[in-house]
């Protein structure tokens, strides 16, 4: 298969696994953002949010790394700053997520 | 070594469309949101330094600024969402004449709104 094929089909299986997470996520950081410490860290460190947030941050940062990618490819044509670019992006798009999921499954109540 | 491949025009030559409104808007909201993620990340990771130290960010997050930043987002998350659900349809094959996408176009924008009303007051 293609490498750009198969980014589409990344980027596209990545946009739709997002979509649910993405309604999850919104309804309850709006019911928890202005809860006491206790309240914002019982949400993130128990289930199914613990594994649900997991799950939207690997996927935001994975859907973004393609996209801006995509934006990298249409407007830089020095091949070594697209090359730079896209290789910090992929390193933040892992180290990002990564970090934070250990953070979460390291939160006590 | 340059690449040959001609670049995309840049947006100030295009005459603005809905769907060229939308798809812009789309672009500006995912930065918005991954932005956004990566605060929520710190936020996250400001919770390991304990309770005490969680009363300033409450008090910002409790606050009208705070409020506005949350309901933006609520915004700017249900813009992409139907967005992307619209590009999905769009992947499918269907939308694509003229009159159908400045339907679906007006949808999301509209539609981003009237979500961004409802989630906030459920």
């Amino acid at each position: 298969m293609n490498s750009s094929t198969k980014k589409w089909l990344f980027l596209k299986a990545s946009s739709f696994l997002l979509i649910p997470l993405m309604i999850w996520f919104i309804f309850n950081l709006v019911s928890v953002f202005d809860k006491d410490y206790v309240e914002v860290v019982s949400f993130f460190s128990k289930q199914p949010s613990k594994l649900l947030v997991s799950l939207l941050l690997v996927f935001s940062y994975f859907f973004s790394a393609l996209s801006i990618s995509e934006v990298f490819e249409d407007y830089i044509q020095n091949k070594k700053i697209k090359n730079a670019a896209n290789k910090s992006l992929n390193i933040f798009a892992i180290i990002m997520p990564l970090l934070t999921i250990i953070i979460i499954f390291n939160l006590k109540t | 070594m340059d690449n040959k491949n001609p670049l995309s025009p840049h947006i100030q030559i295009y005459r603005w469309h809905i769907s060229s409104l939308v798809s812009i808007t789309h672009r500006i909201t995912g930065i918005i949101n991954i932005t956004a993620i990566t605060i929520i990340c710190f936020w996250i990771a400001s919770l390991l330094l304990g309770e005490s130290n969680y009363e300033l960010t409450k008090v910002f997050l409790q606050s009208i600024f705070g409020k506005f930043i949350i309901l933006s987002l609520t915004w700017s998350f249900s813009f992409q969402i139907l967005s992307e659900i619209r590009h999905l349809i769009m992947d499918l094959g269907y939308g694509f004449e003229t009159k159908i996408t400045n339907i679906t176009g007006l949808l999301v924008i509209f539609g981003s709104f009237i979500s961004t009303i409802l989630i906030y007051l459920t």
